[in-house]
């Protein structure tokens, strides 16, 4: 069964009004989530990417060009990503659909991992 | 220390983050000096935030509680950084919160939010802000949620508490548990501080039900606290526990599914709270000793025997009318002598009641409130005399906002018309 990748882009959410009842529900929904697609056997893998730091490396002209990044311009960042099993598009889209971050305003872009062989 | 299991799925039930920020801002400011207490608070919000932000991608951490105080540790520490880039950064010790043991022990933070509680109820302070303060930090309560539980807009709890807060830096140099002559009126005024909170999440005012129930269980969770601390185990302390814990074991049943309010005689006992009410049995039994007799031994009595009682039949009103007494005699009220006519009602009849009610009208400014007409209402129904219960039924209506208590006047108005 190919492997897809759930991209999590968030634009960096002002949660300082968040009570600590409502994140606590926040986690709540989202630990939910994960378990669930854990206990179907869907759940590869998942990991947040730090907020802090970051580089965008390029290359032109031979020389190499190094910035930091990605929050000084961008709208919206990658908070993280989890990898999902799914037989097809409509399937990890199905699972996909239930992750809470769309619900707090993010975007989740999903693609497929291209299998080894 | 909760387990991860603890967090529910559902956040209304269990309320481990608003407890922790409390007891976070507690320690930390007893760490760093209550005159931080602003950028604490704000660390431990960004505590919470970043385990909002992280927990999804790796699962719950094997001691949430320890990570969230390692992590809201960090945060003040990065802060006191950016405050004083030239603090040698060796003197302070930042931990990855990802190794989590226990920071505090929990006798620790007992003693340090007991004396958080009672900064917060500092006579340097308004009643109304020591209430919205101790829920803000000892609580955990967001300004919102207390705006809500008070119907005030979130500008002026923010505004109240920014003052209250700027008063308490002017006058609490540390944070401390008052001691020998001290320790006596600083505790009446946390029990009243205490009570005050209570009642507002008791009482059928307006707001919000959830968040005012939430008040109830925090009057509780604060009253425990002071119960079980040596210095403040004193009996005044248990009988208030003892108040509290009988009139929540309550809460279920007081109101229906559709959010009808059910008067005492009709609700189902057996939703009463059982761990709540054997609670309350225990501090009742703990309260019975030394030599006075406070208000809240009196009310604690009186919320016993409605609880502890097999049926509504069976209650024991002339024990009930001598507390009621008792507690007038020491400090006299027209609204809470609607409470005891309501009982001689019970005892000696509808008329004999009615004539009490009749004579507290003449001797008092009693007909603003909504109480008074719908007990008079409710005599006189039980005489027959309908077309004035109508009528008092009526002027009560005029007086309630409360939208439950609204319809639960109409259903009686409903009884009464048509009844020749």
């Amino acid at each position: 069964m190919p492997n897809y990748m759930l991209l999590l882009h968030e634009e960096p959410a002002d949660y300082s009004q968040f009570s600590a009842e409502q994140i606590q529900g926040v986690i709540a929904e989202y630990v939910g989530w994960r378990r669930s697609i854990e206990a179907e056997g869907k759940l590869v893998g998942g990991e947040k990417l730090k907020d802090e730091g970051g580089k965008h490396l390029s290359g032109q002209n031979g020389s190499l060009r190094i910035t930091d990044g990605p929050y000084t311009e961008a709208k919206e960042v990658i908070g993280g990503y989890f990898t999902i099993s799914a037989a097809d598009y409509d399937e990890a889209v199905e699972t996909a659909k239930g992750c809470p971050h769309l619900k707090y305003g993010g975007r989740i872009e999903l693609r497929e991992v291209e299998a080894v062989h | 220390m909760q387990a991860a299991s603890e967090i529910r799925v559902n956040e209304s039930v269990d309320h481990l983050f608003r407890h922790h920020a409390g007891q976070m801002v507690s320690v930390l400011c007893r760490i760093f000096g209550f005159d931080r207490i602003d950028m604490i608070e704000d660390a431990v919000q960004d505590a919470l935030i970043a385990a909002l932000r992280k927990w999804p991608f790796t699962g719950m951490p094997e001691n949430p509680t320890a990570w969230l105080t390692q992590a809201a540790k960090n945060k003040v520490i990065d802060r006191l950084r950016c405050e004083d880039r030239s603090e040698p950064a060796d003197d302070l010790d930042i931990a990855d919160p990802g190794e989590a043991t226990p920071v505090f022990l929990s006798s620790e933070i007992a003693e340090d939010q007991l004396r958080m509680i009672f900064a917060c109820c500092h006579p340097a302070i308004t009643p109304d802000s020591q209430v919205a303060l101790t829920l803000k930090i000892v609580g955990g309560f967001s300004v919102r949620e207390i705006a809500s539980a008070f119907l005030a807009s979130e500008d002026a709890v923010a505004k109240l508490l920014a003052r209250a807060k700027s008063r308490l830096r002017e006058t609490v140099a540390t944070l401390v548990i008052p001691v020998s002559e001290e320790i006596t009126t600083r505790l009446d005024a946390v029990l009243k501080v205490l009570y005050l909170m209570f009642n507002e999440g008791y009482g059928a005012s307006e707001g919000n039900e959830l968040v005012r129930r939430d008040l109830c269980f925090e009057a509780v969770r604060l009253i425990e606290i002071l119960s079980a601390h040596p210095a403040t185990s004193l009996p005044k302390v248990h009988a208030a526990a003892a108040l509290f814990l009988f009139q929540a074991s309550r809460l279920p049943a007081r109101t229906d599914h559709a959010g009808e309010l059910i008067l005492l005689a009709d609700q189902d006992r057996s939703t009463w709270d059982r761990r709540m009410i054997a609670r309350g049995v225990h501090h009742f039994r703990r309260s019975a000793s030394g030599g006075e007799l406070s208000s809240f031994h009196l009310e604690a009595e009186i919320a016993a025997v409605y609880t502890l009682s097999k049926n509504y039949q069976s209650t024991d009103w002339p024990r009930i009318l001598e507390c009621y007494s008792l507690l007038q005699k020491a400090s006299f009220s027209p609204v809470a002598e609607l409470n005891r006519i309501i009982v001689i009602g019970q005892i000696s009849g509808a008329e004999l009641g009615l004539r009490a009610l009749d004579s507290l009208e003449t001797s008092h400014q009693i007909s603003a409130y909504n109480l008074f007409h719908i007990t008079r209402g409710d005599l006189l129904s039980q005489l027959g005399r309908n077309a004035e219960a109508k009528s008092s039924f009526e002027k009560a209506l005029l007086l309630t906002k409360n939208d439950a208590v609204l319809r639960f006047i109409e259903r009686r108005l409903a009884d009464v018309v048509g009844l020749p």
